[in-house]
């Protein structure tokens, strides 16, 4: 146990350098070319920004939870822990710093639904394990009344056949600096869907990076922006296709007013022998204003022979032949227009199978949106 | 009273002039074809009358129902009995058929001071309208004309005509890219509309949907002004001459 114990130890001490290696990054890091976290915070206030408070609403039978804080953790928590890694150094740094969080694993077989909500600025550290055949939604919530700088760190562990679905929803905060890091894998057959409804911060950067470590398993990410004046969202994946036969999909919508900021970067790496993969990515951006800006980033880096990628990037106004026509027909230009929106950024939310999480989604969407459509100036 | 009243109209398009001094009337009940060559002006005069921007009005009038119709919003001349049947109308994905019809008809009506219609009130309006014109409720549980063929996008428009039961009704170009089975439908959905309070502009390049949609009066528009005036008769000289030769005997 003691060893166990040292070699947790071992990889937060680790994270704690590689941290202090990286920096914090900023403009002139590709990866954080549009996000630059240095013009808001420095590396002490990230080492030290105490505990992110969070609650949490674990119903279902089977699901075990562990309290990060608490004083000794079981071994499948110690073997686990800090042993997936972003490319982040803000990844490392909730791994190294925060005293806070939690560990749920759903046994094998086991079907798991969980509620998670970020209410205060501070670090957190969230391991997930599914184990085999298992299955989880996990809904989580990021306020829309949080203010300074929360660093959330999750590793993701989707077993055999098992089945992740991770609905999150950060709603509008403009003074606070909100980082999500996701580090995850799945196994053989595994499935791990995401659903991002990203309403943006002073800062705010989701990412994600997942391997496909098993022959046919699927990752498929959708997301939705809604940006109102002042406000910026980053969303970065990253989806390895370590194995063979394994499928990903990327959608993300985001409508930018006022002077707003958003962002996606989306990497596709197939590695060699990883034969028979599909990638699909569609990133799309409406700007509402003459002061947005949406900058969409793909990339993709193929080492595999037999593989098929495609992926398109669009940002623009709304079409206006679209807007015609519906004027044509009787409907207000205000009307009309947002009935268009709403219909680009449908495509991203309507393919949620959950009826409660596409509703929840919809009405943060639908709230977000006046704010989006002000004009100004 | 005359319905539509174009009095030597000339507009212009990004600086150009593309509509030259066109005159044109119409009365209630009456049905008028425009016919002309490629570029001389028939989808302008649609999109002027319709209320599309970019379309400036640098001289004339266009009077309907004793109103200048350049004052109002393309929505406006909707509410007020306008309706363009394009010739080509657009895919808009993640707005299902159905919605669009409700929103649409509901939009008018309120602009009329009328009550809103519920859902199945609509639905039983339009499917009333849907069986003739072979609109299945498939097409209408689908996004707005996305994956819709020719034939189906333009029996929409006539759908959506009927429902929307304009007093002036503009149909552009609706026969191209139809073929005689879906002409003859359109055409008929087209006929069974017409009454003695609605007015009809048919343009169209082609003799041939005009066996199926008889006009009252025929116009030959060419180069932005019509220069030739007749009864039905008219399409079928125009067919058997070709526009360049009526275009020198007009000369």
């Amino acid at each position: 146990m003691n060893a166990a114990l040292s070699r947790l130890d071992a990889r937060r001490a680790e994270a704690a350098e590689q941290f202090r290696t990286l920096g914090v990054p900023h403009r002139r890091v590709e990866a954080w070319k549009y996000s630059d976290l240095r013009a808001v915070t420095d590396a002490e206030a990230i080492s030290k920004a105490g505990s992110a408070q969070w609650t949490i609403k674990h119903g279902s039978e089977g699901v075990e939870f562990v309290d990060l804080s608490g004083g000794s953790l079981p071994d499948w928590v110690r073997t686990h822990l800090g042993t997936l890694k972003s490319d982040s150094a803000l990844g490392a740094a909730s791994f190294a710093f925060a005293h806070s969080g939690f560990a749920l694993r759903v046994p094998r077989g086991k079907p798991g639904e969980v509620r998670v909500s970020f209410a205060s600025a501070g670090q957190a550290r969230v391991l997930i394990v599914l184990e085999e055949c298992a299955s989880l939604n996990y809904v989580e919530t990021v306020p829309s009344d949080l203010e300074g700088l929360q660093n959330i760190g999750m590793e993701i562990r989707v077993g055999d056949n098992a089945h992740f679905t991770h609905a999150r929803t950060a709603l509008a905060s403009a003074k606070a600096v909100q980082i999500s890091d996701i580090a995850g894998t799945v196994a053989r057959n595994g499935s791990y869907r995401l659903y991002s409804g990203a309403f943006g911060a002073e800062l705010s950067r989701l990412e994600l990076k997942l391997s496909l470590d098993g022959e046919g398993a699927e990752a498929h990410l959708a997301g939705v922006g809604v940006l109102a004046d002042g406000t910026h969202s980053d969303v970065t994946t990253h989806i390895v296709h370590a194995a063979g036969n394994t499928q990903s999909t990327q959608l993300f919508k985001n409508v930018a007013g006022g002077k707003s900021r958003a962002i996606y970067q989306g990497k596709i790496t197939v590695a060699k022998g990883a034969n028979g993969s599909d990638s699909r990515q569609t990133a799309k951006a409406l700007l509402l204003g003459p002061r947005a800006e949406a900058d969409l980033k793909p990339e993709l880096e193929i080492f595999a022979d037999d593989v098929k990628c495609a992926h398109g990037a669009a940002v623009g106004d709304l079409d206006v032949d679209s807007l015609f026509y519906l004027r044509a027909r009787g409907i207000p230009e205000a009307e009309a227009r947002n009935l268009l929106i709403r219909a680009f950024l449908e495509e991203a939310v309507e393919e949620i199978a959950n009826d409660d999480i596409r509703a929840a989604l919809w009405q943060a969407v639908e709230d977000a949106l006046p704010r989006a459509m002000e004009s100004h100036p | 009273m005359n319905m539509l009243e174009i009095k030597d109209l000339h507009v212009a398009v990004d600086g150009k002039e593309i509509l030259k001094g066109l005159s044109l009337t119409v009365n209630a009940g009456e049905v008028h074809a425009i016919m002309g060559p490629n570029g001389s002006g028939k989808s302008t005069l649609s999109y002027v009358l319709a209320g599309r921007a970019g379309y400036e009005i640098t001289s004339g009038s266009v009077t309907y129902n004793g109103e200048d119709l350049n004052a109002l919003a393309p929505e406006e001349r909707a509410a007020k009995g306008v309706f363009l049947a394009m010739q080509y109308p657009v895919e808009i994905p993640g707005v299902t058929t159905m919605t669009f019809l409700k929103t649409a008809l509901n939009a008018q009506r309120r602009a009329r001071g009328e009550s809103d219609l519920d859902a199945l009130n609509v639905l039983k309006r339009v499917r009333e309208k849907a069986g003739t014109l072979k609109v299945s409720e498939e097409m209408l549980k689908r996004a707005l004309n996305v994956g819709f063929s020719g034939g189906e996008k333009k029996r929409l428009e006539i759908l959506q005509m009927a429902l929307f039961e304009p007093k002036l009704a503009i149909l552009d170009e609706t026969d191209s890219g139809l073929d005689i089975d879906a002409l003859k439908l359109v055409a008929e959905g087209v006929n069974t509309l017409r009454s003695p309070e609605r007015a009809m502009l048919v343009i169209t390049h082609y003799q041939r949907l005009l066996n199926y949609i008889v006009p009252d009066r025929v116009h030959v528009l060419s180069a932005g002004r019509i220069i030739r005036e007749g009864g039905k008769e008219l399409a079928h000289e125009l067919e058997a001459k070709g526009y360049e030769q009526i275009v020198k005997d007009a000369a």
